[in-house]
Order: C-alpha cells, then sequence, then structure tokens
C-alpha cells in the first residue's frame, strides 16, 4: 500500500492503523490434575476420595507459586474460567482492514531515521486527499520536531472522520536535511478505499391519515454491527412514532443487583439486517398539513453504531421521500351509477368533487378526453363539455353527468378530465369506470 | 435445582499406614507419573512422547489405568505439538470410551472392590476439542453438549449413591464444559448465547468474580457500556463483601487486579489511556506476573503515541518474569510494534525469535513472530 519514494532516504514513514484493539479468545488445551491422574470415577472410592484430595491439591499449590519457572499456565487450569481461552488480554489491529464511511480512520505514523547520521531541520505533514477535497492532518511547520538522530524515530496518531466514499490517499511528507546537509523531500503515499458500510432500503406506505415508515438496515461490512440508536428525523410539520415490540423475554433481573440485561440489536456482518418501522402524521392542522403532504419529504435516519468493542460509527440516510401521489389536489369520486345501462340510451352518473387545497379552485371544465389508445364507446350525451362553478377551499361539489353507451358489454367510462379554467391546469382524477351495457 | 460449589481440596484424610498408602505420591498413582507432570509442567511434550513410547516398547505398564494415564499424556502432548490427526488417531484407538475394557471392576484382581470408570476425564475433553483444530466446528460443538449431557446424567447418579466427592468432581466437570462452550461460541462471535449460558452459570448460583468480570469483557464487546459497568461493580461488591473463609479460589492479590484491569478496560474503551495505564501498573506493582496487566498497558501506551516504552513494557516482562510473559499474543503486540518501530524490523524480530527458540516450552507456537 505504500509507495517506495526515489533515491535514497535516511527517512521512512511507517503507519499502523490504529482502530481499537481486539479481545483474544483461544480455547485452550489446558486440565484440572484430577482429570488427569486419575480414572474419572475414582471418586466412587471412599478411600480414593478422601486421599487423593490432599495429594492433589499439594499439587495444585505447588503449580500455582509463580516464582516456580514452569510452564505451568499454559498447561493447568489455574482458576476454572481460564477454560474459556478468554483472559482478556488485548491484541493491536494485525492488518488494515476495511474502512467505512461514518467511522473514524486513526492511524499510528513513525518517522525512523534509519541511517548512521542525524537529520535537521525535520518537517512533517500528513494529508487525506479524495476525489473531492485534501484535508490536512498534521503539519508541523508551526511546531517543529527538529531533529531526529540515528536510529531514531518521531511518532504522530493521526485522526480523520470518514465522510467520502472511494479512493482515499494519505500522504506522508517530510524535509529534512539530510548527514550531508542536502535538503531532501520524502513522500509517501498509502492508499485505501473507503465503503458503504449499511445501506437503508425504505417502503412507505400509506393507510387513511396515517403513513407508514418501514426502514431496513443491511451490513455490509465484515464484521458484525451494534446498532447503538437509529433516529428518525421527520421532516417539518411531521411526526413519528417508533412501533416496536416490547418483548418482555427482554428483560431479566437477576437477584443480586436487579440488573436487566440489554440484549445487543446485533446487525451480522455480510448482509445481515434490521428493521424499523415508524408511524408517522401530520402534526400541524390546516394549510401547513396541505404544505407538508405536498412535499412528500418525510424525513432522515440517523443512524449510530459499534463494532469492536464499541468502535463507534454514524451516518446520515438523504432525506427519504413519502408518496407523492397520496397527496391530491382535486378529488373525484363517483357518487351513483344505475345498476341497468342500456345500448345507446342516455344515464346519469352522479360524481361528487372535492378540493383538498387550502384555496379556491375553478371553475372548472369537464370533459372526456378524445386522445386515447382505444375507440371510445362511452360519451357526454348532448354538449362534450361540462361547466362547474369553483369550490372553496376543502369544499366538495356535486354533479351529474349525462353520458350513453354505443358498445354492448363491458366498457369504459375513461379519460375523464377536469380543467381549472383560472389556473390553466389540469386533473385527471378519476380512474377508470366499467358499466356493462344491456341490449333493449 | 443445581447449586454449584468450587471444590475446596483441602479435606482432612482419615489416618492411614505410610506402608500401604496407595495415594502417597504421584507414583503410587502411576507409573512415574511425577515425572512425566514434571515434563508436562515444564512444556517438554517432544520428551513426553519419547517417555511414552518408552515405556509401551520396554512394557513398563502393567496396569489397564497405567496405560490410560499414559495414553492421556501421549494425546495431550499431540495436541499440545500440533499434531492434531495423530492425536485424534490415537484417541480413535480406545473405539469407545464406555466399554467394559475400562472399568475397575472389569479387573477385580487389580482393582478389587473399586468400580467405575478408569477413563481419565481429560480424554473425554480433548475429544470433544480437537474437532475445532480440525476445522470441524459443528463436530465439536455436538460432542461439547454431548458431553455435558453426559456429565449431568453422572452427577444424577452419584447423587442418587450419595456419593459426595464424585459429585463434587463431576459439577467441576459441568462448570469445566460449560466454560468450554462459553468460549467456542465467543470465539465464533455468537455472542448472545455466551451471554445466556453465563447468565445459567450465574442464575444457579454460581457466582465467580472472573466469570462476571468476562460477562462485562462481552458486554463491552458489543457496545452494553451500561451492562458491563454494572457486572464490574458487581465484582467490585463481591471483592468488598468477602470473608476470609471465602473458597473463591481467588488469593487477594488475584482479586484486588482483577477489580484494576476491570476499570483500566472501562478507562481503555472510553479512549482515557493514561488513566487505563495507571490501573494496569497498580496491578504490576502488586504482581509483576500479571500478564494481562503487562501486555494491555503496553497497548494503552501506543495509543498515546509511546511505541517505544510500549515495546519497553514487553521487552522487560519477557526478561523478569519469561516463564509467564512469553505467550503467543504477547509476542504478535510486540512484533507488531517492531514492525512499526523498525524500517529493518527483520533484524529485532529474528533476535526475538532466536530468543524464545531458547526459552520457549515445546507448545509455543513460532509462526506469531511472523519472521
Amino acid at each position: 500500500m505504500s509507495t517506495t519514494p526515489q533515491g535514497i532516504h535516511s527517512l521512512a514513514f511507517r503507519v499502523m492503523r490504529l482502530c481499537k484493539p481486539s479481545f483474544h479468545v483461544e480455547p485452550p488445551f489446558r486440565l484440572d490434575p484430577s482429570d488427569l491422574f486419575v480414572g474419572e470415577d475414582i471418586f466412587d472410592d471412599p478411600l480414593a476420595a478422601s486421599n487423593l484430595s490432599p495429594l492433589l491439591s499439594s499439587h495444585v499449590n505447588k503449580s500455582t507459586d509463580s516464582s516456580d519457572m514452569t510452564f505451568a499456565n499454559r498447561f493447568l487450569l489455574h482458576h476454572p474460567s481460564d477454560a474459556m481461552g478468554f483472559s482478556g488480554l488485548l491484541v493491536l489491529p494485525q492488518s488494515f482492514g476495511a474502512i467505512y464511511l461514518g467511522e473514524t480512520f486513526c492511524s499510528y505514523i513513525s518517522i525512523n531515521n534509519s541511517s548512521n547520521f542525524e537529520v535537521k531541520d525535520v518537517i512533517i505533514k500528513a494529508e487525506i486527499q479524495t476525489e473531492r477535497e485534501r484535508i490536512l492532518l498534521l503539519d508541523t511547520s508551526k511546531s517543529p520536531v527538529g531533529t531526529i538522530h540515528a536510529g531514531g524515530h518521531y511518532d504522530f496518531i493521526v485522526e480523520h472522520d470518514v465522510k467520502e466514499l472511494g479512493a482515499y490517499t494519505m500522504v506522508c511528507t517530510a524535509l529534512y536535511n539530510d548527514g550531508d546537509g542536502e535538503r531532501k523531500y520524502l513522500p509517501q503515499f498509502f492508499k485505501f478505499v473507503v465503503a458503504n458500510p449499511l445501506s437503508v432500503r425504505t417502503k412507505v406506505r400509506t393507510v387513511k391519515e396515517t403513513t407508514y415508515l418501514e426502514a431496513c438496515i443491511e451490513n455490509h461490512t465484515k464484521s458484525n454491527l451494534y446498532v447503538d440508536q437509529v433516529e428518525f428525523e421527520p421532516a417539518p410539520h411531521w411526526t413519528a412514532k417508533i412501533l416496536k415490540l416490547m418483548n418482555s423475554i427482554l428483560q431479566i433481573t437477576r437477584q443480586l443487583g436487579k440488573e436487566i440485561v440489554k440484549p445487543p440489536i446485533l446487525v451480522r456482518s455480510g448482509g445481515g439486517i434490521h428493521n424499523y418501522l415508524y408511524q408517522m402524521k401530520i402534526s400541524s392542522p390546516g394549510s401547513e398539513q396541505v404544505k407538508a403532504k405536498r412535499s412528500s419529504i418525510l424525513g432522515k435516519l440517523q443512524i449510530s453504531w459499534r463494532t469492536n468493542l464499541g468502535e463507534p460509527g454514524r451516518l446520515q440516510t438523504q432525506q427519504i421521500l413519502g408518496n407523492p401521489s397520496s397527496c391530491k389536489e382535486i378529488e373525484l369520486q363517483v357518487l351513483g351509477i344505475p345498476s341497468l345501462i342500456i345500448l345507446d340510451k342516455p344515464f346519469s352518473v352522479h360524481l361528487n368533487l372535492t378540493n383538498h387545497t387550502d384555496s379556491e379552485l375553478g371553475p372548472f371544465e369537464v370533459w372526456l378526453s378524445k386522445n386515447s389508445a382505444h375507440e371510445k364507446f362511452v360519451m357526454f350525451n348532448g354538449l362534450q363539455t361540462m361547466a362547474l362553478p369553483a369550490v372553496e377551499a376543502f369544499g366538495s361539489t356535486d354533479f351529474h353527468l349525462n353520458v350513453v353507451a354505443t358498445k354492448l358489454g363491458v366498457q369504459r367510462i375513461s379519460g375523464l378530465i377536469v380543467f381549472d379554467t383560472k389556473e390553466k391546469k389540469t386533473f385527471e382524477p378519476l380512474a377508470d369506470v366499467e358499466i356493462f351495457v344491456e341490449s333493449d | 435445582s443445581l447449586g454449584f460449589v468450587v471444590v475446596a481440596l483441602d479435606e482432612p484424610s482419615p489416618t492411614i499406614d505410610p506402608l500401604t498408602n496407595q495415594f502417597g505420591s504421584l507414583n503410587d498413582l502411576s507409573h512415574e507419573l511425577a515425572s512425566l507432570q514434571d515434563l508436562a509442567m515444564r512444556g517438554s511434550w517432544r520428551s513426553i512422547l519419547d517417555k511414552v513410547s518408552r515405556a509401551r516398547s520396554l512394557d513398563l505398564l502393567t496396569k489397564p489405568d497405567d496405560h490410560l494415564i499414559y495414553l492421556s499424556y501421549n494425546v495431550l502432548a499431540l495436541t499440545k505439538l500440533r499434531r492434531f490427526s495423530d492425536a485424534s488417531n490415537e484417541l480413535d484407538s480406545l473405539h469407545d470410551f464406555n466399554s467394559h475394557h475400562y472399568k475397575y471392576e472389569t479387573y477385580p484382581k487389580l482393582y478389587h472392590t473399586r468400580s467405575g470408570s478408569m477413563v481419565p476425564f481429560s480424554l473425554r475433553f480433548i475429544h470433544a476439542q480437537l474437532p475445532f483444530k480440525l476445522g470441524n466446528r459443528q463436530e465439536g460443538l455436538d460432542c461439547f453438549y454431548l458431553l455435558l449431557n453426559f456429565i449431568r446424567q453422572k452427577i444424577k447418579d452419584k447423587g442418587i449413591h450419595s456419593l459426595q466427592e464424585s459429585v463434587k468432581i463431576w459439577r467441576k466437570r459441568e462448570v469445566f464444559v460449560l466454560h468450554c462452550l462459553i468460549g467456542h461460541h465467543l470465539g465464533a462471535k455468537e455472542f448472545n448465547v455466551c451471554l445466556d449460558l453465563i447468565r445459567h452459570l450465574i442464575n444457579h448460583d454460581y457466582l465467580d468474580p472472573v466469570l462476571v468480570s468476562k460477562l462485562g469483557y462481552i458486554q463491552m464487546q458489543i457496545g452494553d457500556f451500561e451492562g458491563a459497568k454494572g457486572s464490574f461493580h458487581r465484582v467490585e461488591t463481591m471483592l468488598n463483601e468477602r470473608k476470609n473463609d471465602d473458597s473463591s479460589a481467588l488469593s487477594e492479590v488475584e482479586f484486588r487486579n482483577l477489580v484494576n484491569r476491570n476499570k483500566a478496560l472501562v478507562f481503555l474503551v472510553g479512549k482515557d489511556y493514561v488513566s487505563a495505564v495507571r490501573e494496569y501498573e497498580e496491578c504490576m506493582e502488586r504482581d509483576p506476573a500479571d500478564v494481562v496487566a503487562v501486555n494491555n498497558k503496553a497497548l494503552c501506551l501506543m495509543y498515546l503515541r509511546d511505541l517505544s516504552d510500549s515495546i519497553k513494557v514487553l521487552e522487560n516482562s519477557l526478561e523478569r518474569v519469561p516463564t509467564v510473559a512469553l505467550n503467543e499474543t504477547l509476542a504478535v503486540n510486540l512484533c507488531s510494534m517492531y514492525e512499526l518501530a523498525y524500517v529493518n524490523h527483520s533484524e529485532i524480530k529474528r533476535t526475538l525469535s532466536n530468543w524464545i527458540a531458547r526459552v520457549a516450552p515445546d507448545d509455543f507456537d513460532a509462526s506469531c513472530t511472523r519472521v
């Protein structure tokens, strides 16, 4: 990952990713003497039971004396829980690993003088370069490093919150005077790629006045993720309530300490998912309500999580959109159609027009559009355009259309257009209505 | 209900004629057992293989239980030397652990009225542990869960026959197997199973401060910091409420160090490395052989940008308490530090590697130095 610099340099950068260490876990082959020296059922024998114990205990005591230079602790169990192979020993990160959006990139950087001469007037810089920007992580020109003696090193730790996807290059540079007094410039490049740790899929459903938002979080990383917090930030004028199943099994009290064990919300590595369900309502009544419905922006999800030993990560989704079609300005409902429709005999369709906006709409003209793929067999009887008066804000008006069918069988009233003559705006608010045309 | 008692191994013994005492020394238990055991303590597993081989070829083993004990050491030595297939084959040569061939009552001339299985329990344990090393994790887990059932049946049987000493030993083995299982699930990051198993132990009155601490570590691992702090607080309470006759198997120093290390971990995860170092130093003051404190202190120094001192801490411990400090994890950490501190790190790693070769036991996995 590091490109070797040209020329011979006294100095060289060494880099190590410094994410959190890991617990070492390895179930060992460690035994209790009573499981090795004798048969497993020997303690059934009362003579053995009473005499073995002092022999075994004296042996155990001897082996736990740490001044005794043996490797007994690799072979015998000192304490029952040694069998777990989980002593609390921590291990440094052994590889660079993957870096994900929302995490903090942390690195130990050491610049070593491997020459036999002192180097002077050392200035070190570290910078992160992405497609979009260059971020300075470290610049020692104001507080100079000064001199690095032969065999010496100067260390620093850099941190950067990763907010961009794609290719990153960490550029470490050193300006220094080498043993011959020559001013030298050493650049070293460390490349890595930042990937997306999560994807969020959303589904929006509207049931009457309530909108439901289902969010599915999927873990694309190579390690397990523990969801710390998922917060939904609703757009203005919306409220959101999370719907959760309160499982009583989740709350376990213990006799001592009355602890409640909080089970982790684990999202498994490489494709594990977790779902959230929010119930959303418009919080403010009236005109704001309509604006909110029309904008169709529901809000954002803020997700914070932890990986190994509480290593935090944090991301925000883009604006999540609702269904724009759920906000209608004009609604047209069929209130009545005659049950018997006879070929070529005019009949009346009773309709209601509702204005869902906060201002007066209309006056209107209503007609059946002639642009359609199929030939029309249902048309207005008489005047081909019907005039309707204006409808006040949140108001409605009833009207009747005089219609005639010119073909037998199942037919459709389709392409009904409502035209606002004042705003010059066209609405097509009615889905096709099926009718059955019978003969006389 | 199951109640757990940590076995106190200092029962008073009825007076016995020293001339007829079958249990006076290790050698009374099995042919030259003291020598075998001494080799095992030093980690001289190759010598054990030699000794077993010699004893077998020279027909020095006269009794069936001798053969089994020698086989146990042999199988153990093979596993220690990472010859897992060989170990597995040797175990298979026994065919069936529950066979009458391995029961005391089959040989009344040798064992008089003694009855029961003469198979050392270690063999059952190694038999369950080996599959993991041979890449058969599911088989290994099945073996352990079957072994757990076997043990619980034994506890019932011994209880019915009022064999209290046996009940104690088998209960110890039950706890042992549960710990093995927790370890395996932990290695596979199946944390919910681990928490369940630990809860099972604690809810059955098995109150071991080390286990509760490890519960805390797992809680830390999964980000349940409040839960972890609660567990650590519990351990401190156990320390404060401790009585002098407490048989929790922890010495005063061990208990105090445990509490300090728990505190250190909370600081470490919270990135307060200075405070973590302070806690670990308290541990090292009390017990310079507290290798977990030594190792973790060195790591904290690294996070404090003090690579030189982190190396010194580890090197010092290897010098002062080599038999305790020399473990593969510490060596891996030291080598990582060398790789960072030295451009030409192969030289210094070779020095370490050579030292290890002189000092380390046969079972030390030298590949950890990446030389």
